[in-house]
């Protein structure tokens, strides 16, 4: 069996913090927070300590933190709770799937973007509109001018993704609902943090009993552990960033040097950690598998290794090479030998491939 | 005018086939391209801009290629 020795895939690792807490949460077991036990007081002061903190790194209230479990749940609850039956959905063609599932059950209409990933930001002719905006796209990494966009459609309603960029930038300050993903700070996957920042605008979309109160519960061990990583990769994020950016530049550089290639947008408008390329005349899947043997996973956009066979809808919008793609994730711990021979690797199946 | 009947070929075929074709055409010259391929259409925007040969439309699943470029 080939062992990988270099994941560059968007699946993150668990952060060494998060792990140890997870490990000892479920050796210890945990009680419901919502009981009245004295194990229950102990664990509802610890899922109130995990929320702290939390809200402290989004810089956002205590009261605004709604934990969901899956992440694609917070899609409906974050932009479905914001709609009413007159508001109209205005979102990106580069958006998540899920973004395109709750748009379809709706009034909606769809922003174009440009061949640099950004949206073009278009006049609204109502206000009653939710706006449902991507700050950093989860397959090319390009980041949305956001408050330009906002300040254009007028939307009185704002939904913010920002699952991929997570805390490697800025979230704009004008939203009603925000929505987070756990794993962006290398905390467990399928944890995603919604926070309700206007509670005016936002109503309960599932079947519940009081509309203003979320009636789901998430694991308590996943949240403790997201909050522990979320707090590590705070203070590393900088670094992390720095780091990423350096390789991907020598990426881009080495890619580049060969013949009919696309990049997804440019590094200077993209989540430094994430590269997303296309080989003219190359086939996706023998990309994938080739540079797999050498020991390297990448991710890949192209019809063939879709389970629909249908191309990226992302890089489609963007009129970008949408076969013979490879989608690379840099992240803390990779290194310079690590990145080498991925080059080496990438470059030496693209020649295959064209062969 | 010269076709390429690429129906049933998955990507990056189609693409393929036309960039062999077109190679030995002249500035100019027009072929039609059928591919039944999803990935086709977006990826004739692509290879477009990065060739610079142009191509249109001329139904579901055919394209009219026109040679621009010396590629």
């Amino acid at each position: 069996m080939v062992r990988v020795t270099g994941n560059f895939q968007s699946e993150s690792p668990l952060h060494p913090k998060a792990f140890e807490v997870l490990h000892a949460a479920f050796d210890s077991g945990w009680a419901d927070p919502d009981k009245l036990s004295q194990s229950s007081a102990k664990a509802r002061q610890l899922k109130n300590n995990a929320i702290e903190s939390i809200a402290s790194a989004l810089a956002v209230g205590f009261d605004s933190i709604v934990p969901v479990s899956p992440t694609s749940l917070g899609y409906f609850l974050g932009i479905q709770g914001l709609l009413m039956d007159s508001l109209t959905l205005i979102h990106g063609a580069t958006d998540r799937k899920d973004v395109f599932a709750i748009a379809g059950k709706n009034h909606h209409q769809v922003l174009s973007c440009a061949l640099d990933g950004k949206l073009i930001p278009a006049k609204i002719a109502s206000h009653q509109s939710v706006l449902a905006l991507q700050i950093g796209n989860a397959e090319t990494g390009v980041i949305q001018e956001c408050d330009a966009i906002i300040e254009s459609s007028q939307s009185e309603r704002i939904f913010l993704d920002a699952t991929t960029s997570g805390i490697r930038v800025p979230v704009s300050n004008q939203f009603s609902t925000a929505l987070f993903d756990s794993k962006s700070w290398y905390g467990p996957s399928e944890l995603g943090i919604l926070v309700i920042e206007n509670t005016t605008q936002w109503n309960n979309p599932l079947p519940h009993l009081n509309a203003a109160h979320s009636n789901f519960q998430v694991s308590l061990p996943l949240l403790l552990a997201s909050a522990v990583a979320l707090e590590n990769f705070s203070s590393e994020v900088v670094s992390a960033n720095t780091e990423a950016r350096r390789f991907n530049e020598e990426l881009r550089s080495a890619f580049t040097q060969l013949s009919d290639v696309d990049i997804a947008g440019s590094l200077d408008s993209s989540l430094a950690h994430m590269l997303s390329i296309s080989f003219l005349n190359c086939n996706g899947e023998e990309l994938l598998r080739g540079i797999q043997n050498d020991g390297y996973s990448v991710d890949s956009g192209s019809a063939c290794t879709a389970d629909d066979l249908q191309p990226s809808h992302v890089l489609a919008a963007m009129g970008v090479l949408t076969h013979g793609n490879i989608r690379i994730t840099i992240h803390p711990g990779t290194t310079q030998n690590e990145i080498d021979g991925l080059i080496k690797s990438v470059i030496s199946n693209v020649n295959k491939s064209r062969a | 005018m010269i076709e390429i009947d690429a129906r049933g070929l998955r990507c990056p075929q189609p693409i393929i086939e036309l960039g062999k074709e077109i190679s030995h055409m002249h500035a100019g010259d027009k072929l039609i391209l059928l591919s039944d391929d999803p990935a086709t259409e977006p990826d004739l925007v692509a290879w477009s801009r990065m060739t610079g040969n142009v191509f249109e439309k001329k139904s579901t699943n055919s394209f009219i290629i026109t040679k621009l470029s010396e590629r």
